[in-house]
């Protein structure tokens, strides 16, 4: 048989990984861009994070279809943190979610995460990283929020960027 | 006193025979109706863009006012203010200025002259709404979850007391034009459900909070309303039993008939019935929701109040409704899309000609149009959005009678045959099986309601016979039977052909089978199956298949599913592909079948093995067969349908149609 599924594989993973690492790359080019041409009118930082926003803010709304309240909050939770991870994951990243010790409340851990290396290869400060991560979670969590009447927020308790070994952060309810 | 504007005598007519309850009188307010059918107001997009009513509109409605053989003929609701927050579609009528009186007038007086009660509808469309400024209003600024609606902002109490003020002086200019009833919409997702229902109101003032709080805007335009109209003229209002958002946190059912109380107590006169937003996420108004399945919406509404209930979906039939207003269980059979498909149907019912009406087939196209700012059309009925003009709805007879062939009985054929036969042609059907319907006989035994589809090639037929059409059945038709009758014309609605695949790739295998012989049982296919074609014809042997327990493989070229379906009804699909396990590679084609395996091949060149003991061809070519044969005798020549470009049924209808006009 002419079909070699090994080669199949190999091939299309590589144009997949390929792809992840451009996405990366293009926003950090994004930023160099505005850093060389901006005259010092337009900070590269301020910019990177209205991005962040704007991503977020779009994420969130993508994630209205597929949220829901059939079970109830927990349900709506155990939906919102799959969404999440799901997307750090397109990119590269290695995330799970563990439960919280209160009710509603989850934690996410990133172990690996492709974004610091390009952010490190680029020269910028690894701290703009974790607040553009920061800056998207919170912007996804604004339209979902007003969408199913709830207030939930998320912190990062730790951060790949600054040494830390892995991405904590706690997704709760706000009471 | 109540007063009666029409008077009907139904005694005699076979329909008031049959169905005793819906031909008698009822009471709204202080107004009498003859009988318990109702044209629901329906938006049609005929309008300007300014909100101006023009001659298809009214033509429109005056054909449906005939219908409902005095019955309530209902215009499409109409926005309130000018800057268009409340307009929902870019055709729809306007009412916020006296300018537009005459034009409304126009509609009262053609619902008139049909002899019927004309109605007239208030619709703030909210959260739907915001159409030119790209701004929607609504009680809180709860983000849209369907893309194609404008951005919401939360109403100030200013707001919200200017946008009663435009209800009253919008009732008062639907007076002036002469309408006899005034209803408001409070439906589907439009402004004033989106105040009562928990998932879109938020607020914390006295416009929110409780059930009350959030039924309190609906009062007061009620209230206001109801003085505006004064004694003689019934107000009502549509309001939902059961949302169907518990996905979003929305009403529950008890808080829904809480609010049909509510509105009674307020003042309405009548009570329109209602299941489902634009948003719910379940079905309630397509193919795939069994007809009566919301009559217990009904019941529950009559057991709330005491004012009469009115009610459609999924109630095409006249059966079902005259029954349950025998029971008790209902006031009046409201109907849209079955008369956007036939605009006369309840009076061929009531006339004993039922087995001549057009029955839709619940694809929704006519909804899908709306919101994509295009005119309504009808899957099956080529003369919506027609009505004022002539030479297309009720063409003249043909100045030279020709002798027509016409080659095939599906959908293409049997409506070209009788709009040619109606016209004074001798028209001859030939078609190779035994029965007439074409590929509809094996498609429609797709799942989700398909068998439906059939009686399209029911009412054709019916129209064939009217007309003196001849059929030959069992006739297959060749070069030689053309050279041999000769005549004027021919149309070919021979239906497609099925594409061949390379013989290279394994096309030509045992294990490669087509499409109807699946449908139609002809064939029996193993347990590992791969579709190739993603359309509809391909996505219905999936469902098809995967019921009975396959493991189906849906693969096609198209980059998505469903290119062939309507949005309004895709979306249904997409979610029963995936509830049914059949997993579907789009932007992709076969590259090989073997024994137990077939490869797929991305657009891009990737390939994948994919377990197949069965590959079914659903793939469609256009039919050329017989095209020589005819254009080498000098024979006026057409083709229709699938034959010309394969498609959907309502292509078939509406081509068949248009060469039957022709000949």
């Amino acid at each position: 048989m002419s079909f070699n599924a090994e080669k199949e594989i190999t091939t299309m993973w590589k144009a997949m990984q390929g792809a992840q690492k451009d996405i990366g790359m293009i926003w950090y080019r994004w930023r160099k861009a505005v850093a060389e041409t901006g005259n010092g009118n337009i900070s590269p930082k301020e910019l990177s994070l209205k991005a962040a926003e704007i991503y977020g803010d779009e994420l969130g709304h993508g994630f209205l279809p597929r949220l829901n309240w059939l079970k109830g909050e927990e349900g709506f939770l155990k939906g919102l943190c799959g969404n999440i991870i799901g997307e750090w994951k397109k990119q590269g990243a290695l995330v799970e979610v563990k439960p919280g010790d209160k009710p509603f409340e989850a934690y996410l851990i990133w172990t690996r995460c492709p974004w610091p290396t390009y952010c490190n290869q680029y020269g910028v400060d690894m701290e703009e990283d974790v607040q553009n991560c920061d800056q998207i979670l919170q912007s996804i969590l604004v339209p979902v929020n007003k969408f199913f009447g709830v207030n939930y927020s998320i912190e990062t308790l730790k951060a790949i960027p600054r040494g830390q070994g892995q991405c904590l952060r706690r997704l709760y309810k706000v009471e | 006193m109540s007063k009666m504007l029409f008077e009907w005598d139904y005694s005699g007519y076979p329909g008031a025979e049959s169905y005793p309850h819906l031909f008698k009188p009822i009471q709204i307010g202080n107004l009498m109706i003859p009988n318990r059918i109702k044209y629901a107001a329906t938006e049609d997009n005929f309008n300007t863009y300014d909100g101006y009513i023009t001659d298809a509109d009214v033509e429109y409605m005056r054909l449906r006012a005939r219908g409902v053989v005095g019955g309530m003929a209902f215009m499409q609701g109409v926005y309130m203010d000018e800057p268009g927050h409340g307009q929902g579609y870019i055709g729809q009528a306007a009412a916020w200025d006296d300018k537009f009186v005459p034009g409304l007038k126009r509609i009262a007086d053609a619902i008139h002259e049909e002899r019927a009660v004309a109605g007239y509808q208030l619709m703030h469309c909210g959260r739907v709404g915001g159409h030119r400024p790209h701004l929607a209003k609504g009680p809180s600024d709860v983000p849209q979850r369907l893309r194609v609606f404008a951005p919401v902002s939360e109403m100030t109490k200013d707001e919200i007391k200017q946008c009663i003020q435009e209800h009253v002086d919008a009732t008062r200019r639907g007076i002036e034009a002469g309408f006899d009833i005034i209803e408001i919409s409070g439906i589907v997702g439009y402004l004033l459900s989106n105040f009562i229902s928990s998932y879109t109101n938020r607020r914390t003032d006295e416009y929110g909070g409780d059930i009350y709080g959030r039924m309190k805007m609906v009062v007061e335009i009620i209230e206001a309303c109801k003085a505006e109209c004064g004694e003689n003229i019934p107000l009502g209002i549509r309001l939902v039993a059961d949302e169907k958002l518990d996905d979003v946190r929305g009403n529950t059912v008890e808080e829904s008939l809480e609010t049909y109380k509510i509105a009674e107590d307020a003042g309405s006169d009548y009570i329109s019935a209602t299941v489902g937003w634009q948003e719910s996420i379940y079905p309630v108004i397509s193919r795939d929701v069994p007809q009566g399945s919301w009559l217990y919406v009904s019941k529950q509404a009559k057991e709330k109040v005491s004012i009469p209930i009115t009610m459609a979906y999924r109630l095409f039939k006249p059966d079902m409704p005259n029954e349950k207003i025998g029971a008790g269980e209902l006031d009046v059979w409201e109907n849209c899309r079955p008369q956007i498909a036939d605009p006369l149907m309840p009076k061929k019912v009531l006339e004993g000609k039922e087995d001549e009406v057009r029955h839709c087939v619940a694809c929704n196209l006519c909804l899908a149009r709306l919101f994509r700012d295009a005119p309504m059309t009808c899957y099956i009925n080529p003369v919506c959005a027609h009505e004022h003009d002539p030479a297309f709805a009720d063409p003249e007879n043909a100045e030279e009678e020709k002798n027509v062939m016409i080659v095939g009985a599906g959908p293409a054929g049997l409506e070209c045959a009788y709009m040619a036969a109606k016209r004074g042609h001798e028209v001859h059907v030939y078609e190779k099986n035994d029965k007439a319907g074409g590929t509809i006989l094996d498609a429609m035994n797709a799942p989700y309601g398909d068998q439906e589809l059939y009686i399209c090639i029911e009412y054709q037929l019916k129209m064939c016979e009217k007309y003196g059409v001849n059929f030959h059945f069992g006739t297959e038709v060749t070069e030689e039977m053309i050279e041999d009758e000769l005549p004027d014309s021919v149309v070919l609605a021979t239906g497609p052909v099925y594409a061949k695949g390379s013989e290279d790739a394994g096309f030509n295998r045992d294990n490669v089978v087509n499409v109807l012989d699946v449908l139609g049982e002809r064939v029996e296919v193993g347990d590992n199956v791969v579709v190739w074609g993603n359309r509809k014809p391909g996505i219905g042997v999936a469902l098809y298949l995967a019921q009975k327990g396959k493991k189906v493989t849906l693969v096609g070229e198209e980059q998505r599913a469903g290119f062939d379906v309507n949005p309004s009804f895709k979306w249904r699909y997409m979610i029963y592909l995936r509830q049914n396990g059949v997993t579907a590679y789009n932007d992709c084609t076969i590259s090989e079948i073997n024994d137990g395996q077939a490869i797929v091949r991305t657009f891009d060149g990737y390939r994948f093995p994919v377990n197949c003991d069965h590959l079914i061809v659903s793939v469609r070519e256009k039919n050329e067969s017989l095209k020589k044969a005819v254009q080498s005798e000098g024979i006026e020549c057409f083709e229709v349908g699938d034959a010309l470009v394969p498609r959907n049924m309502s292509s078939a209808v509406h081509d068949g149609y248009r060469i039957g006009i022709r000949i």
